[in-house]
């Protein structure tokens, strides 16, 4: 207890530390809430920058931007009616207009206590049950290691995007990116059409930060002229009986939001939605209906989409699984310091997973501090024209691309998959799903060839084992599901339920 | 999962038919790496993600054609997806690319930042000029001294000071 109490403190103790953290959550603070800076655009290019850094250094800067970046959402939503990230998009149903009737001040104080709460159930949830899904996990074999992979890029699929087909598509597509270069059980080539630029594969922090980055300043070209409306605000220091107030509804929406939060491939957004509807659906005499500025709205979803940090970490250290598009670069990222995130990262490196349980409880402190303090800087920055931001953009990708191993070759695949990713945004597919199939297309490459040899290459024999084994039943069973839901079958099952009926 | 669109979009038709072309290019070369010689060779996981794309892309490239079409001359791929503007940027993009290992980091993005500036902005060269002064000079600062980035040199000044 004592060893984990002092891994834990260590990132509070080191002042380099403390600093890193709180640079980390300032700036994902006003990188999310500008509208068209991501957070998972900010994690992608900033992380390129931390590959020759200590690891602490690097996971205690990534711990403040991730924080801080799904709660500076909340302010564009409240102050400019502009969800500045997809999780404060409920958010903003409530907090303009509350800003329109000049509470805007109260608003942001109010979803700065209650995401620090929000952040704080999610942290706990990792501290107590990461270790025993860890120990879990131990007993995975490599077909469910597919099957987690499969679901998490179908997850991502069906949740975002237009149709399942295009999510999908990206999946695959992120999948067949992953498999360029030596093939890492029989060193052989693959597509790489016998250039040696491609022997090392394709670098994915240059293909994130391209879909990312690069494509999303080409999504904003379409917004160059909007002009940055102001907002009066004054109070923001909540007030002890509001906080009293929403105090359970917070907690409630925090499980929520952790719960969601650890499911493969569903994130902050979605949790935000799920805890907005819960809300409105719980609240049973609202103070003012919802949609005109309802503070049980603004509060549940904030909540929820900073407990889903917490809880987004769980699948990501304990079965190396990316919870969502965020967590898919993280991944990307602690693969690079030579670190391998999965049920043996607790067991083998314990140090590490406690540093990171203590950096996200300090960055969640410093979101206390920067969330109530700075408004009128946020202002101003918030107004920075268009024109600059996104030349500015383009300059970070290109130097972050370059920084990984200072080839120029990286940045022009960073401005490929920036236009192509751009095409698949204006056109309705998602780039969060291409990702993720970067990221965990070569981990299920490999688990799929060593369930197919344990099963000396017999269909039969390596079919059965998804249904012969406890676990493998369960995720396959899962995995049929989501399938099904997704097909005209699955609607005519539910007008025969008695349930629908009624 | 947001709304599918009511009306195609300029391009999407095309768009879509292009990932189909894709996927099957994709499909062909992944064959080629270990046709279907076993069960658990280096090709198979290549065919199976290149066949769901071809799969994905048809039922995508049926979809998109069922989708009606806005009937009004405004809307063309070049008004509503790729603008005067994106063209410009990508080639501003990729001319800052292509000149960054020759003229060094500070040169070519110094020159990027004023022409993308003064493109989308259209104010006051001077004061652009001065923009771009000072944010360059922050990431370097920030980059080169603080993270400790490698920020190229470029060919040309350094075989030039030789």
């Amino acid at each position: 207890m004592t060893e984990i109490i002092g891994f834990f403190l260590i990132s509070w103790t080191d002042p380099w530390l403390i600093f890193l953290t709180a640079i980390g959550t300032f700036a994902g603070i006003y990188v999310g809430a500008i509208p068209g800076l991501s957070v998972t655009m900010a994690t992608s290019i900033l992380i390129s920058f931390t590959f020759k850094w200590d690891v602490n250094e690097a996971l205690a800067l990534i711990s403040g931007i991730f924080f801080g970046g799904v709660y500076g959402g909340s302010r564009t939503a409240i102050l400019l009616n502009i969800p500045g990230a997809p999780s404060a998009i409920a958010t903003a149903i409530e907090g303009y207009p509350l800003a329109k009737r000049g509470e805007a001040g109260e608003a942001i104080g109010l979803t700065t206590v209650m995401s620090v709460l929000g952040g704080f159930v999610g942290i706990l949830a990792l501290a107590l049950f990461a270790p025993v899904i860890s120990k879990f996990a131990l007993m995975f074999q490599s077909r469910d290691y597919l099957l987690l992979g499969i679901i998490g890029i179908f997850l991502v699929g069906t949740l975002s995007g237009e149709s399942f087909a295009k999510g999908v598509f990206a999946g695959a597509l992120g999948v067949l990116i992953g498999m360029v270069g030596l093939d890492p059980l029989t060193a052989e080539g693959r597509f790489t059409f016998g250039s040696i630029h491609l022997l090392g594969g394709i670098p994915y922090v240059a293909a994130m930060i391209g879909f990312f980055g690069v494509a999303e300043a080409l999504v904003q070209l379409h917004t160059l002229n909007t002009p940055a409306i102001r907002q009066k605000i004054d109070r923001i220091i909540p007030k002890i009986s509001d906080i009293k107030k929403y105090f359970w509804l917070a907690m409630r929406a925090s499980g929520i939001g952790t719960i969601i939060g650890a499911l493969p491939g569903t994130g902050g957004d979605i949790a935000a939605l799920l805890a907005y509807d819960d809300a409105k659906r719980s609240t049973i005499k609202p103070e003012r209906p919802f949609g005109t500025g309802n503070r049980e709205g603004l509060v549940a979803p904030e909540a929820a989409n900073n407990a889903a940090v917490g809880g987004a970490h769980i699948p990501m250290l304990t079965l190396g699984i990316p919870g969502d598009a965020v967590t898919a670069v993280i991944i990307g990222a602690l693969f690079i310091h030579g670190l391998k995130p999965g049920p043996l990262l607790l067991v083998e490196t314990p140090h590490l997973f406690w540093f990171i349980v203590g950096s996200l409880t300090l960055a969640n402190v410093f979101l206390l501090i920067f969330g109530l303090t700075g408004i009128r800087m946020f202002t101003k920055i918030v107004e920075c024209p268009k024109a600059v931001l996104i030349p500015l953009i383009i300059v970070l990708s290109a130097v972050g691309t370059y920084a990984i191993q200072n080839n120029p070759v990286d940045v022009y695949w960073m401005l490929l998959f920036g236009v192509v990713g751009y095409f698949m945004k204006t056109y309705g597919f998602q780039v969060g799903p291409v990702i993720l199939g970067v990221i965990l297309g070569p981990m299920m490459d490999s688990n799929y060839r060593r369930t197919m040899l344990r099963a000396r290459q017999d269909l039969g024999d390596f079919l059965w084992g998804f249904f012969s084994n406890p676990i493998s039943l369960i995720l396959t069973t899962g995995l049929i599901l989501m399938l099904l839901s997704q097909t005209p079958l699955w609607e005519k099952l539910l007008r025969k339920l008695p349930i629908r009926k009624s | 999962m947001s709304e599918p669109a009511n009306f195609r979009r300029p391009g999407e038709l095309i768009f879509a038919l292009l990932i189909v072309v894709f996927s099957v290019t994709a499909f062909w070369q992944a064959y080629l790496i270990s046709g279907f010689s076993g069960k658990a060779t280096p090709g198979v996981f290549p065919m199976l993600a290149s066949g769901i794309m071809i799969v994905s892309g048809l039922i995508i490239v049926l979809s998109a054609a069922q989708t009606p079409k806005k009937f009004d001359n405004k809307s063309g791929f070049f008004s509503e997806v790729m603008s005067f503007n994106h063209v410009v940027l990508i080639l501003l993009v990729f001319s800052y690319i292509v000149l960054m290992p020759i003229l060094g980091f500070v040169i070519s993005s110094g020159c990027f930042l004023f022409c993308s500036f003064q493109f989308l902005w259209r104010k006051n060269p001077l004061v652009m000029l001065a923009l771009t002064g000072i944010i360059l000079a922050v990431i370097y600062v920030i980059f080169r001294e603080v993270f400790q980035v490698f920020l190229p040199q470029g060919t040309f000044l350094r075989d030039g000071f030789q």
